[in-house]
């Protein structure tokens, strides 16, 4: 992805990181989201119809950055007209499997397969194993397997539980490695924005910044 | 799981809800579901309990008819219950709606049957997708419900939709479903909620048969009807939500649950079923767009973003006008029959194809810039978009070498 900020970069706006969490039906992708956003655990979630939308602010380097996340039904019927839309304009991905249900770990392979069918191969991208606090270790899919398929793809693996309070740093992390990986990634950054009734002149330069130095402020 | 409970307890449960809306004036507590919460149910944010000040003269009045009505139905014909159900504050309360509904939609008495168990039913291939959003309905059942009641009312829900899923195997669930389903199965009890549910999933006219085909296609169709709506309510507003690209998305759930799963309160989820039970198939989509034009202000008010649209459209107040938006929707649908928009709902459908050409276009290039010139594709991102087409990139070259070849021929000395 070249261009995280579609817009005029600066003038008064704040970056924009759009994220799309995918992953199937009942994993916990509501959850998840709202934990991030809202900082606590979701109730009563109710199933997702087509897609639903959230924020957070956060802070990279002093810059307040904007994290959309489109957070979509699991439903194959939704998928297939429906949610298309909203991988336009997408710069990450969060695919969601449910530790303790297999079968939506296997189905990762077909989420994957979406993903590239948008053209998103480039954007970074994680898989989330979810529930951890659920059933008993025997009867969760084991780590190393589910590692295996992550670095398949080259993409990092979190286990985590939306529920849990002492998760909360697990889930704070995804979203944060997302966002610190977008923001180093972007070709170009604001240095200045001249004053907003002047002739609206911005300078712009290349961001000289490696993926190494990006983990050092995890912000929240 | 649990079994189903007998014929009685859910009658039971009927009047239950029925009491929701209706003593509550008087018992703005719920303490007649305080004395049954037990450590397990949780609080709603459902207001079933809702607090009216005091009844309208016109509501008193009309309870008093449909009590009259009610007392010898054989006698009253169908338009009339139809007139009940649309006029102001519609069927009231939950205890003539149960025995209104069935009427309004064709449902009779020897319709009514006993539900199979819900173990005979869990071979089906569904069965999981439902069990797991049933299982996600809490918010929709009366706060304060007891624990045993709920699982016995949820099971009664699989077993409604399953039941309709199988006896109608060409349609197929989808997740919202269960939120029509749920709102009929609690305010008529599981006997009379198969055969209505059946009603409006089944049939050339009916109302959620579209949702149920094997994509999701023609509901994306009908609700495309909702912008041409809207414009012809306010122009200035059709075009903010085009600019915005926000789509339909937001009004999806609304659709397809018929408000059911978007709307917190109770009472106002049974009037507008009070309507659409006995309105025209796409008059949600007019509601929905009567919707977005009372709250005109806030969308004009709002950035023209995407994101920020959705976000605003797709959460709704607490405090909608129903009565108001009801009456602006049958201006609307009477003024505009859905035939006269279908032109413009044709032309949008062929914009959003030619955008979605584009995008998938755009979607080829970036993964070809991956592929093999990364650089390039980078470079030509900087370029205003027009340029990046082959086409206007020749045109725009070739204006550019006639423009030099001019300046030269006028300022030849420049050039010595």
């Amino acid at each position: 992805m070249s261009e995280p900020n579609e817009s005029v970069p600066g003038l008064k706006q704040k970056k924009v990181f759009k994220i799309i969490v995918l992953g199937d039906s009942g994993v916990g992708k509501t959850c998840l989201t709202y934990r991030f956003c809202e900082g606590k655990f979701l109730d009563k979630s109710e199933a997702t119809i087509g897609v639903d939308f959230r924020e957070r602010t956060i802070r990279i380097r002093n810059e307040d950055i904007k994290l959309q996340l489109w957070d979509t039904a699991g439903q194959e019927r939704f998928r297939k007209s429906m949610v298309q839309h909203y991988y336009r304009n997408v710069h990450a991905v969060v695919i969601v499997y449910d530790v303790t249900k297999p079968e939506t770990f296997h189905s990762i392979a077909n989420w994957m397969q979406e993903v590239e069918s948008h053209g998103l191969t480039g954007a970074p991208r994680v898989l989330v194993g979810n529930k951890c606090d659920c059933g008993t270790p025997e009867s969760r899919l084991a780590t190393t397997y589910a590692q295996r398929l992550a670095d398949k793809h080259g993409m990092p693996l979190f286990e985590t539980s939306a529920l849990l309070e002492s998760e909360c740093d697990n889930v704070e992390s995804i979203f944060m490695t997302l966002a610190h990986k977008l923001y180093s990634k972007q070709p170009l950054r604001v240095l200045s924005v001249e004053g907003e009734n002047k002739p609206k002149l911005v300078t712009l330069s290349r961001q000289k910044r490696s993926n190494a130095d990006s983990g050092s402020c995890l912000c929240s | 799981m649990e079994s189903n409970s007998p014929d009685a307890e859910s009658g039971d449960k009927c009047a239950i809800n029925g009491d929701c809306s209706l003593t509550s004036n008087k018992d703005s507590n719920g303490l007649n579901h305080a004395k049954n919460i037990d450590d397990i149910s949780t609080p709603s944010e459902l207001k079933f309990d809702e607090d009216f000040e005091f009844e309208d003269s016109d509501v008193t009045e009309k309870r008093k008819e449909l009590e009259k009505c009610l007392s010898n139905p054989d006698v009253v014909n169908l338009e009339q219950w139809v007139h009940f159900a649309k006029s102001k504050g519609g069927l009231i309360s939950d205890e003539y709606r149960r025995k209104i509904w069935p009427l309004l939609v064709g449902v009779t008495q020897e319709e009514m049957t006993v539900p199979p168990s819900l173990d005979e039913l869990s071979t089906h291939p569904e069965y999981n997708q439902v069990v797991l959003d049933v299982n996600r309905s809490l918010k929709r059942f009366p706060p304060g419900i007891p624990y045993e009641q709920r699982v016995a009312l949820q099971d009664q829900l699989t077993v409604l939709i399953l039941r309709v899923i199988i006896k109608y195997p060409h349609l197929k669930y989808y997740q919202g479903y269960h939120d029509v389903a749920i709102t009929l199965l609690l305010v008529c009890g599981d006997k009379a909620s198969f055969p209505l549910l059946c009603r409006l999933s089944y049939g050339p006219n009916a109302p959620l048969a579209p949702f149920m085909q094997a994509t999701m296609k023609p509901t994306q169709h009908l609700l495309n009807y909702m912008l041409p709506i809207i414009r012809r309510g306010d122009d200035r507003l059709a075009e903010c939500l085009e600019k915005s690209g926000v789509g339909t998305m937001f009004a999806l759930p609304w659709y397809l649950t018929w408000f059911g799963h978007s709307l917190n309160r109770y009472t106002d989820v049974v009037r507008l079923y009070d309507y659409f039970l006995c309105a025209p198939p796409l008059f949600p989509v007019y509601v929905t767009a009567a919707l977005v034009l009372h709250r005109a202000p806030d969308v004009l008010a709002c950035d023209a973003d995407m994101a920020m649209m959705h976000c605003l459209l797709s959460r709704l107040p607490d405090d909608l006008p129903f009565e108001d938006i009801l009456v602006t929707a049958k201006k609307l649908y009477e003024e505009n029959d859905p035939i006269d928009l279908d032109g413009e709902v044709a032309a949008l459908e062929k914009r959003e194809e030619e955008q979605r050409r584009l995008d998938e276009e755009r979607m080829r290039r970036r993964a070809a810039g991956r592929a093999g010139g990364r650089p390039v594709a980078r470079g030509w991102s900087y370029l205003p978009v027009v340029l990046r087409r082959p086409g206007p990139r020749r045109a725009a070259f070739a204006l550019a070498a006639a423009l030099l070849a001019v300046y030269v021929y006028y300022r030849p000395d420049l050039f010595r």
